[in-house]
């Protein structure tokens, strides 16, 4: 039989040798869990708020469904709360939500500071602040404010009936005796009677369209012919631009004589004006031939007082 | 205090006299009668005698100091393989948000305090057992008894002891491991994200998920400790081979577990 000692060393997870530095090992170890368990209750504590200054926010509403201890009210998307109860107020029906906001964070919340509880379609009911005006003072420790709700399962029941409404008129439109049914019913008795009777005169108004067409493809042929054939009207055109480039021509050449008898009139209207210039000199000596004679007939006047008509009449 | 707890009690009586389901009750009575006579003698000064406290100190360095290291590469590894499955199935949903806290709560609050005591199981607290059940059988407890020391005290309160001991560290270390990993897969080597992630995970650890954490914590230490070692002091039943009292040990803290695991769910999340 076996040493039931040996057989134990074998059985154990270690060998019961001795270890060397046991108790202080064992007290390092023992150390080092202390050391973990502590740092993780003290973690636990920071985490949860425990050694954090902290001011009371009481957010009053009428239904506090979906809000829970611990959940977190946001200001931006920024956690700066939680919720410390949920109690119903005395008297009124009303909900006191107490919210823990830290002492460094309160700041964000003013006294103008609006408040919101939201409960998603998906995802839990959320609490956030919004602070319009930040130079308002700030909100007190204890302060007592409003909460706004959005529900927005609350719209379901509004969406569902209308969804009905629409649903009833849809069926409305489709009934037997709806709108629809005899629209269709017409168009069907439509399509019927185009089908029937009224299908040849639209046969015949369509072998009459391409007679038409036929035709007109026969003249288009022809004013072809006449206009670009070899006796067509375009070669006698042609000719005749010839012809008004010849008259252009001679209309050039004229244009040149007229020219020079233009070139010859100004030269006589320069020699014109000249004759103008010596008929001012003209007139002025006829001017002063005429001064002289009038001095002469007032002398002749005074010398000869008894005449009796003393007007001299000039030739 | 061996005589007392082993050869007169009324759990021998019954688990010889009556059938299967009295034998299954005095089993068990027997593993809660064992359980509170090992806490009584934890909790009273005059067990430690120095023969005592050198076999505590022994056995809690030995089941403990050896796996510390494995058992945290394990927990590390599994810890990033489940933040990365769960981050990507959450980004992938658009519920990114919820991740690192489905991360904590799977991790830290489940899996890893399982882990850790079936990984104590398994390593140290049956084998225990079997040992115990041994040193019974080849009456290395009577020669104990015999020499005026009492055998629960000098060899099955030291293994007991040392199991809990064993349990409450690797779950502890893991634990935090696991967080420190978690978030260095989330958020990567930056500071920026301590804060958030500490609210999320004071968001998770409400008072009272705390206290069921702590007590399944515990439970499970004590339940890996104390049945491997009561079934190996009272292997009366089966054939009496210390294959079957390490089999009946393991069936029996497993189902103890899974008990446990099941009120620590049904605490958290009813």
């Amino acid at each position: 039989m076996a040493d039931p000692v040996e057989t134990l060393a074998r059985s154990e997870p270690s060998p019961t040798a001795p270890v060397r530095h046991l108790e202080r090992k064992a007290a390092l170890l023992l150390a080092f869990t202390t050391f973990l368990v502590a740092g993780s209750v003290l973690f636990l504590l920071h985490s949860r708020g425990a050694f954090e200054p902290t001011q009371q926010l009481v957010l009053v509403a009428d239904d506090a469904e979906g809000v829970a201890i611990g959940m977190d009210m946001t200001f931006s998307g920024f956690p700066i709360g939680r919720v410390h109860t949920v109690e119903l107020a005395e008297g009124g029906g009303k909900v006191h939500i107490v919210i823990d906001v830290p002492t460094k964070d309160a700041h964000w919340l003013r006294s103008s500071s609006v408040f919101t509880l939201v409960r998603g379609l998906v995802g839990g009911t959320t609490i956030k602040a919004y602070t319009g005006v930040p130079a308002d003072p700030p909100l007190a420790a204890g302060a007592e404010r409003p909460v706004l709700r959005g529900d927005a399962t609350a719209e379901l029941p509004q969406v569902l009936s209308n969804a009905k409404d629409v649903l009833a008129n849809a069926a409305a439109i489709t009934a037997q005796d709806g709108e629809l049914r005899a629209t269709l019913a017409n168009l069907r008795e439509l399509s019927e009677r185009l089908k029937g009777r009224d299908a040849d005169k639209v046969a015949a108004a369509l072998d009459r369209a391409n007679a038409l067409l036929a035709r007109l493809d026969g003249m288009t042929a022809k004013a072809d012919a006449q206009v670009f054939g070899p006796d067509g009207v375009m070669k006698e055109a042609r000719a005749t631009v010839v012809q008004l480039n010849q008259l252009l021509a001679d209309a050039r050449t004229s244009l040149k004589k007229v020219d020079a008898v233009l070139t010859d009139a100004q030269g006589i209207s320069a020699n014109v004006r000249g004759a103008t210039t010596d008929l001012g000199a003209l007139r002025a000596e006829v001017d002063a031939n005429l001064h002289k004679i009038e001095g002469m007939i007032d002398q002749l006047n005074r010398r000869w007082p008894f005449a009796r008509d003393t007007e001299v009449k000039l030739p | 205090m061996i005589a007392a707890m082993t050869s007169t009690s009324w759990q021998d009586r019954v688990g010889t006299a009556g059938n299967a389901p009295l034998r299954w009750i005095a089993g068990w009575g027997r593993i809660v009668f064992f359980g509170a006579s090992l806490l009584v003698l934890a909790l009273s000064p005059a067990t430690y005698s120095p023969e005592t406290r050198r076999a505590l100190l022994h056995h809690i360095y030995v089941d403990t100091a050896p796996v510390l290291a494995w058992f945290t590469t394990l927990a590390a590894f599994l810890t990033l393989v489940i933040t990365r499955i769960v981050v990507v199935t959450a980004l992938s949903y658009g519920l990114s948000q919820y991740a690192l806290e489905m991360v904590i709560r799977v991790l830290v609050l489940e899996l890893i305090p399982l882990t850790a005591a079936l990984f104590i199981a398994l390593r140290c607290t049956i084998p225990n057992g079997a040992a115990v059940a041994a040193m019974r059988r080849s009456g290395h407890f009577d020669a104990l008894a015999r020499a005026g020391r009492d055998p629960v005290v000098t060899q099955a309160l030291p293994r007991a002891l040392a199991g809990i001991y064993a349990t409450v560290t690797l779950a502890a270390l893991s634990c935090v491991v696991a967080l420190v990993l978690a978030y260095l897969a989330v958020y990567g080597f930056t500071t920026a994200g301590i804060p958030s992630y500490t609210r999320v995970f004071g968001h998770v650890f409400t008072p009272a998920v705390s206290l069921v954490f702590v007590l399944k914590t515990l439970l499970f230490s004590l339940a890996v400790a104390i049945i491997p070692m009561a079934s190996g002091l009272y292997d009366t039943e089966g054939d009496g081979s210390r294959e079957s009292a390490a089999l009946q040990g393991l069936v029996r803290m497993f189902a103890v577990l899974l008990v446990l695991e099941a009120l620590s769910l049904a605490g958290n999340y009813y």
